[in-house]
């Protein structure tokens, strides 16, 4: 026999299960994170619109990519349903599902790039961390993807390592770059 | 012909990143001047200037701000579209990068226009610096009283918010953008009700580029007889950034007056990379339908290039040079759009997803006339029946390459000559 | 109310109803996958463009709305017709094909529409099909089986959890042509309505792990009627196949379980395959039972009746499960002894919320027809030995005869400290159709339908009364309980001797007032709200049944 079905009104959204779980998960994100999350309240008139920005907050702290139990720690301090914050996770290209190197290297092949030697950067960086695109390396240094037109146009073929933007590369220039991440 | 820089006056000197740098200049005097109108005759102002909204649509910004309900019970918004993302476009993070204040105080006047006291700046999250530098002159624009409970004395309220986007060339899309920035997917939504009644959390909101709110802000200043001077004819005026990448030999954002000639944009940026003869330019971003090296001498301005059967953009210019392979150069783009379509509406998903598939065939050798006829009949089901524009988006640059290149495409692929050898940029001597 | 026209049909509408609901009213049916009229419009599936005139570009009807008048729409012209047979090529470009190993087969959108609006042959290179590898059976939970690789991404099952259910297990996820729905791990599609999202799903991308591979949909014999599993009440339509029923549907009632069903209803209908069932008429005869004829069994037990009232009182224990028909002719036989002992069981159920526009109807006994039972006349007078008398304290001892109508009635049927306090009567008569404890412990067994076996009314916990109809009929020694309590009847009232439950509930309808101004036959199809009835309980059965007994085993 199935359990008895919930009233809507007793069961609002984003409040499933008891409280212990839902502590559990938050636990996933240091309070300094949460605090940090919940002091952007008062910038937005619902609790949803902080979603993108604690995701960005929860994978920095979460060594670049947001495990299940984070996903779940952010659904929680927003009060969200988890399946409706995994799906905006999944959505955007800068949130990762999965792990990465401790640094991440996106390489524009978008036309722009590809019009000016970006398939020759690719394939040198792939050469020199000698992983496939998404992989991390062995020492879990790197990993690269190949990413979608980063607004650099005019700096062609350009790089985004972190938060940093590297222009004007040759393959010699981006060995140098790569080799000297640590 | 390269004239006064007004958009980009700002540019190459750092210390106008500060308020007190900015002022300097002549900055916050367009917003001291439009407190002092009412809010009608600041709209009033932008719709006589003819300024057309430079992100992509190029839809009247003066009318858009009329939109708005002028008595709302509910709060209203400025949302700035800084989600740059149109492959080909960097000219709004230059316009961030440099002249921050530039942005802000177009934002302020667009709130004192429609009477909204909340700005969101959406940027890209790719965009990190940018990001850093807009929010220190955010920021500086509070501690001086420009922003606030009482924008320079006026009493008027106004918030600035920047918020970071994470990565969808989707949430360029207005409603897109909206979803985004409450907090979800960023998946268009159906249209009506429109933004500038039901938009942000569900009030009335304007979007706005920020090279148009850059440009509201030297209306303000310098008035629309000033504005509706420069450019084509009184459907497309004012100053324009054009972002010029590709095989030309000083890449780079540059200023003219909207309506300059391809050609002249060319020479202003050091003619072809490496004296190549120009093959075909991509006019206004990804979504712009090829134009070929005859079409040289266009006017790049909105009426021109719709007419012309493409359309003028972001104003994002690709030159392609005699070496290029058409088709490895549009499937990347067809790749593009298939990564980035939300997935909601049917022509879109699949549409791109297809398009992709029979480009990619083609380019790699393994496709034959009957897919390049087949990919012609797919296309036209791409664009007009999807949710929102960037169905029609997709199939633009596949449409004119199948129209334009059709029958070199064949005569290749009858010769076996896809796939082409890939073009080395950086082999011995060339590097340098 | 504005007007328009659509496929040259015009029609009024009240402002703000969108075309393919407009289109409805005039019998333009528009094609559409993600629109449901339950759920926000979302207008992504594209299959519902139409030509309005004025208009540039072709305009999704779910979408549309109708806000003043002289909108001219055409859903058939060459433009519309063209954008649909496109989006049928983009559905079906990476849809598996795979229908005949398909549990939605014959029953499916893309087979309906691409009958229609498809066209026969394939552009598409096989070998360059999207899948979504290892994603061809996932249990999205208990009930609901996920097959990725049919998904049209309508996302109705995504804004069901999150709009009607309010449980939001599932999620759209990735984007372009890589978006799919899916749960988050560790969290389940698991909640009280989950199989609707099975209804809800045009293609075979959700199944029902219940039914799935059961039976191809177009050998199922199909017949409305109503939920047995609570009190709510929910319109089905019962499925079944040469009287083996495989699946149980909502049936749309706005007023009462709209579009909706719970999965608990959905599997009330397995106790029919699962119980062991009464197959023909006993007697006990020095100890044991024994088979016997119908006019034996019965004469036996009017006899019974009759001659045992010096012994005690003559007791008639009914059930929840009782059709309102069956509850007046069992009232009448207890008046045709003299009885005043005539009451119901009813074991109280968890409560079950089933959402509707109103906001929802809900059950709480775990039979279907109390209310209907109560108003036919099966209420104690004061003093006499009520339901919970004989069950909870044994007064069955007192009894000269009791009867038990039905076999099935709650789980004290099988509960053998109560089947033996029942058993204290000097003699007792079982009517029913399962082979319970209680059964096997009667003198007299009276085989008779099931529910998918008769006809009848209820009336649900709002006070509706709903009729069900007969979906296939008893087994040859098995009878419909109308025919065999008026057969009893005629044993001391000669004008009972042949009934339906239409006639029984005409004459019912003369005589109780909650029914008077009713016909059988005229009780509309969502059913009819009894007038001067609260929501809830009757007031007449206060008195005897406030206390809600908790039933053995709660």
């Amino acid at each position: 026999m199935c359990a008895a079905a919930p009233h809507p009104a007793q069961n609002p959204q984003g409040s499933r299960g008891s409280l212990e779980p839902g502590a559990a998960a938050r636990e996933a994100l240091p309070e300094s994170a949460i605090a940090e999350i919940l002091a952007l309240r008062s910038k937005y008139p619902t609790l949803e619109a902080l979603t993108l920005p604690a995701l960005h907050i929860a994978q920095r702290v979460s060594g670049g990519w947001l495990p299940e139990a984070a996903i779940e720690a952010v659904a929680q301090v927003l009060e969200l349903p988890v399946a409706r914050v995994a799906g905006v996770v999944s959505f955007y290209d800068m949130y990762h599902s999965r792990p990465v190197g401790r640094h991440r290297i996106r390489v524009c092949t978008n036309l722009s790039c590809q019009l000016r030697g970006s398939s020759e950067i690719l394939e040198t960086i792939a050469t020199e961390l000698a992983v496939g695109a998404g992989e991390v390396t062995a020492d879990g240094r790197c990993s690269f993807v190949e990413f979608e037109c980063l607004g650099s146009c005019d700096t062609a073929p350009m790089i985004m390592v972190d938060d940093d933007y590297h222009e004007n590369l040759t393959p010699e220039r981006v060995r140098q770059i790569v080799r000297e991440l640590k | 012909m390269t004239g006064e820089r007004v958009l980009m006056r700002n540019v190459g000197r750092p210390e106008a990143r500060t308020v007190r740098g900015y002022r300097e200049g002549g900055g916050y005097d367009a917003l001291a001047k439009a407190l002092r109108l009412q809010p009608e005759e600041v709209i009033e102002e932008v719709k006589r200037s003819g300024l057309r909204g430079r992100g992509g649509a190029g839809f009247p910004c003066g009318s858009k701000w009329s939109f708005v309900p002028r008595q709302s019970p509910k709060p209203k918004y400025i949302v700035c579209n800084a989600d740059e993302s149109e492959p080909g476009t960097f000219k709004d993070r230059l316009l961030m990068e440099h002249d921050p204040h530039q942005l802000i105080e177009g934002c302020i006047i667009a709130g004192w226009a429609v009477g909204a006291n909340t700005t969101y700046i959406y940027i890209r999250g790719e965009y990190t610096k940018a990001t850093r530098i807009l929010e220190d002159a955010v920021r500086d624009a509070y501690d001086s009283g420009i922003l606030g409970s009482n924008v320079m004395s006026s009493g008027f309220r106004h918030d600035i918010i920047v918020h970071r986007g994470a990565g969808a060339y989707i949430c360029g899309e207005e409603t897109g953008m909206l979803e985004s920035l409450e907090g979800k997917r960023g998946q268009p939504r159906v249209k009506p009700p429109f933004p500038a009644l039901v938009g942000a959390f569900g009030c009335p909101t304007v979007i706005n580029n920020v090279e148009t709110l850059c440009c509201a802000t030297h209306i303000l200043l310098r008035g629309a007889d000033w504005f509706k001077a420069i450019g084509t004819d009184e459907r497309n005026t004012g100053p324009k950034l054009y972002a010029i990448s590709g095989h030309v030999e000083r890449p780079g954002t540059y200023e003219y007056p909207l309506g300059v000639t391809f050609q002249q944009l060319l020479d202003g940026c050091g003619g072809m990379y490496r004296g190549r003869e120009l093959k075909a330019f991509i006019p206004g971003g990804a979504s712009a339908p090829i134009m070929l090296a005859a079409d040289r001498e266009i006017r790049m301005d909105f009426d021109t290039l719709a007419k012309a059967g493409s359309m003028l953009g972001s104003a994002a210019v690709i030159v392609m040079d005699e070496t290029t392979c058409m088709v490895r150069a549009i499937s990347r783009l067809a790749r593009f759009f298939a990564h980035e379509s939300c997935g909601q509406c049917t022509p879109c998903r699949e549409g791109t997803h297809w398009m992709e598939i029979l480009l990619h065939r083609i380019e790699s050798g393994h496709g034959s006339e009957a897919d390049l006829d087949l990919l012609a009949r797919v296309v036209p089901n791409v664009g007009g029946i999807s949710l929102c524009a960037l169905g029609d988006a997709a199939q633009g640059p596949v449409r004119s390459l199948v129209q334009k290149f059709g029958d070199e495409i064949r005569a290749n692929i009858r010769a076996g000559r896809y796939p082409m050898p890939l073009q080395r940029h950086f082999d011995q001597g060339a590097a340098a | 109310m504005p007007t328009l026209t659509i496929d040259g049909r015009t029609v009024e509408v009240a402002a703000g109803t969108n075309l393919i609901e407009a289109g409805l009213k005039v019998g333009v049916q528009i094609p559409h996958y993600c629109y449901h009229p339950r759920l926000s419009v979302v207008g992504q599936c594209r299959m519902c463009m139409v030509e309005i005139e004025g208009m540039g570009k072709l305009q999704a009807a779910c979408s549309t709305q109708v806000m003043k008048d002289g909108m001219v729409v055409r859903t058939n012209s060459t433009s519309a017709d063209e954008a649909q047979r496109a989006i049928m090529e983009f559905l079906l470009i990476n849809h598996p094909l795979d229908c005949p190993i398909c549990d939605q087969a014959g029953e499916c959108g893309l087979q309906d529409y691409s009958y229609k609006h498809g066209q026969s042959f394939s552009r598409f290179r096989f070998d360059e099909k999207r899948t979504y590898p290892e994603k061809e059976r996932i249990p999205l939970g208990p009930t609901v089986m996920l097959n990725m690789n049919r998904c049209i991404q309508c996302t109705r099952c995504v804004r069901f959890t999150e709009e009607i259910a309010k449980t939001s297990e599932l999620g759209f996820f990735e984007r372009g042509a890589h978006a799919e729905i899916g749960t988050f791990p560790g969290k389940p599609l698991d909640n009280p309505l989950s199989t609707c999202v099975v209804d809800i799903c045009p293609v075979g991308a959700l199944t029902s792990t219940r039914f799935r591979f059961a039976e191809r949909v177009w050998y199922l014999d199909k017949k409305p009627s109503i939920c047995t599993g609570c009190d709510a009440g929910c319109n089905i339509t019962l499925e079944h196949k040469a009287g083996s029923i495989k699946r149980y549907k909502p049936r749309q009632n706005p007023e009462v379980n709209d579009f909706w069903m719970c999965d608990y209803g959905r599997s009330t209908h397995e106790r029919y395959r699962d119980l062991p069932r009464l197959a023909f008429p006993q007697i006990r005869r020095n100890q044991a039972l024994q088979a016997t004829g119908w006019k034996e069994a019965i004469d036996h037990l009017a006899h019974n009746l009759r001659s045992r009232r010096t012994e005690g009182a003559i007791a008639f224990l009914g059930s929840g499960f009782l059709s309102t028909e069956e509850a007046f002719l069992l009232t009448k036989l207890a008046t045709a002894v003299d009885s005043p002992h005539r009451s119901i069981w009813v074991d109280s159920g968890p409560t079950r919320h089933i959402p509707n526009l109103q906001g929802g109807i809900t059950g709480h006994d775990a039979a279907p027809n109390r209310r209907g039972a109560e108003l036919a006349g099966l209420i104690p007078a004061p003093g006499a030995l009520a339901s919970e008398d004989l069950l909870l304290e044994g007064a069955a001892a007192q009894c000269g005869a009791l009867f038990v109508a039905d076999s099935d009635f709650g789980r004290a049927a099988n509960d053998a400290k109560v089947v033996e306090r029942l058993r204290e009567a000097r003699f007792l008569a079982v009517m029913g159709w399962a082979d319970t404890l209680l059964a096997r412990a009667a003198d007299v067994i009276l085989p008779v339908a099931t529910h998918a076996e008769r006809a009848g009314t209820f009336v649900n916990s709002a006070g509706r009364i709903q009729r069900f109809e007969r979906a296939f009929p008893a087994p040859p020694q098995v009878r419909p309980a109308v025919e065999v309590l008026a057969d009893l009847l005629s044993r001391f009232d000669t004008k009972w001797s042949t009934v339906t439950p239409a006639t029984v509930f005409d004459l019912m309808a003369e005589e109780v007032g909650a029914f008077s101004g009713l016909r059988y036959r005229e009780i509309a199809a969502e059913g009819t709200r009894l007038s001067g009835l609260s929501d809830g309980r009757p007031p007449a059965a206060t008195d005897s049944a406030a206390a809600r007994p908790a039933g053995p085993g709660t």
